[in-house]
C-alpha cells in the first residue's frame, strides 16, 4: 500500500490586499481543527479580504462546512470579507447537496475572487 | 457472520508446471478502528486503497469518504457514555456492481434513518447536515440493532 498524500495542506499567500488560502487534500473531521485554527486566525488578524481557494480540495464533509460557516460569521462581525473560489466538480456537488451555494460568496476563479475582494 | 468473498492463495498448493493465474482482487476489506477522531484518517486511507484496487470513479470515492466521515464522527461523538476504548468495525465490499459499506459499533442504539434532517439552508449548526449528506450520496441505507450492536449498511451503486 502506498502512503497517502498529506490529509490537509494549507498554502497561504498575499496578492495585492487579498489573503489567499489554498486548501489541498480533504476537509473532514480529522482536519477541520487545523483548518479552523488557520482560517479564524487569518480572519481575526489584519484588514485584508480573505479568499479560500478550494480548487485542489478532494472533498469536504459537514465538519469542514462548519468551519466555513463560523469563519463567515466571525468575518461579518469584524466587517471583513471572506469569499470562496474553485468550487468545482464533486466539491460543488457537496455544496449543492448541503444547500451552501447561496450561503457563501463564491467566485469562479482565484483571479475573479481577488478582483472582487480587492476593490 | 456472513460469508465474504475474500480469497487468499494457499501456500504450497501451486504445482511447478501449473499456469500461474493471478489471484482475483479481494472484493472485501475490513478494519477495526478505535473511538478516536484521528482514526477516521485510517478509514479514508482504506477507502483510497480499495478504490485504487477496483478503479472506482472519483464521485464514488467522495461519496464513501464523506459518508464514512459523517457516520464515524457521529458514533465517536455521541454513541458512548463512558470514556473507555471501543472498537468500531468498518467493512467495504464490492458486489453486484455496487459498493456495500457496513459500520458496526457497540454504542447507544441510534437509528440514523429515524432522524429527520433539517433543511440545510436553515441550519445554524451542521449536525443534521451530516446525515443529509449520507442520504444524498448513498443509494441505500439500512439500520439494525441486535445483541447490543448498531449495524448500518450503506450501498453505493457504481452505475448511474
Amino acid at each position: 500500500m502506498t502512503m497517502a498524500a498529506p490529509a490537509l495542506k494549507l498554502v497561504e499567500g498575499v496578492i495585492g490586499n487579498v489573503t489567499v488560502l489554498e486548501v489541498h487534500g480533504r476537509l473532514d473531521s480529522t482536519t477541520a481543527k487545523e483548518f479552523s485554527d488557520r482560517l479564524i486566525a487569518l480572519v481575526q488578524a489584519g484588514q485584508n479580504g480573505i479568499l479560500v481557494d478550494l480548487k485542489n480540495m478532494a472533498y469536504i464533509s459537514s465538519a469542514g462546512f462548519h468551519v466555513l460557516l463560523i469563519a463567515d460569521r466571525v468575518a461579518a462581525e469584524r466587517r471583513r470579507k471572506v469569499a470562496l473560489c474553485g468550487v468545482i466538480g464533486e466539491v460543488r456537488r457537496l455544496f449543492e447537496i448541503g444547500g451552501f451555494t447561496e450561503r457563501f460568496v463564491i467566485c469562479r476563479t482565484q483571479a475573479d475572487g481577488i478582483a472582487q475582494l480587492g476593490q | 457472520m456472513r460469508h465474504n468473498a475474500r480469497q487468499r492463495p494457499v501456500a504450497g498448493t501451486t504445482m511447478p508446471n501449473e499456469p500461474v493465474v493471478p489471484p482475483p482482487a479481494e472484493s472485501s476489506i475490513e478494519m477495526q478502528v478505535a473511538n478516536d477522531m484521528s482514526e477516521i484518517a485510517r478509514v479514508a486511507a482504506l477507502v483510497e486503497s480499495f478504490a485504487a484496487r477496483h478503479n472506482l470513479p472519483n464521485c464514488v470515492i467522495v461519496a464513501l469518504n464523506v459518508s464514512l466521515d459523517e457516520i464515524l464522527n457521529n458514533i465517536i461523538s455521541y454513541a458512548y457514555e463512558d470514556a473507555g476504548h471501543h472498537d468500531i468495525a468498518v467493512r467495504l465490499e464490492l458486489r453486484h456492481g455496487a459498493i456495500e459499506v457496513v459500520v458496526e459499533d457497540d454504542g447507544k442504539p441510534f437509528d440514523p434513518l429515524a432522524v429527520s434532517t433539517p433543511r440545510p439552508q436553515s441550519a445554524t449548526t451542521v449536525g443534521g447536515v451530516g446525515l443529509h449528506f449520507v442520504r444524498n450520496l448513498m443509494d441505500r441505507l439500512e439500520y439494525a440493532h441486535r445483541d447490543g450492536v448498531n449495524r448500518l449498511r450503506l450501498v453505493k451503486k457504481l452505475t448511474a
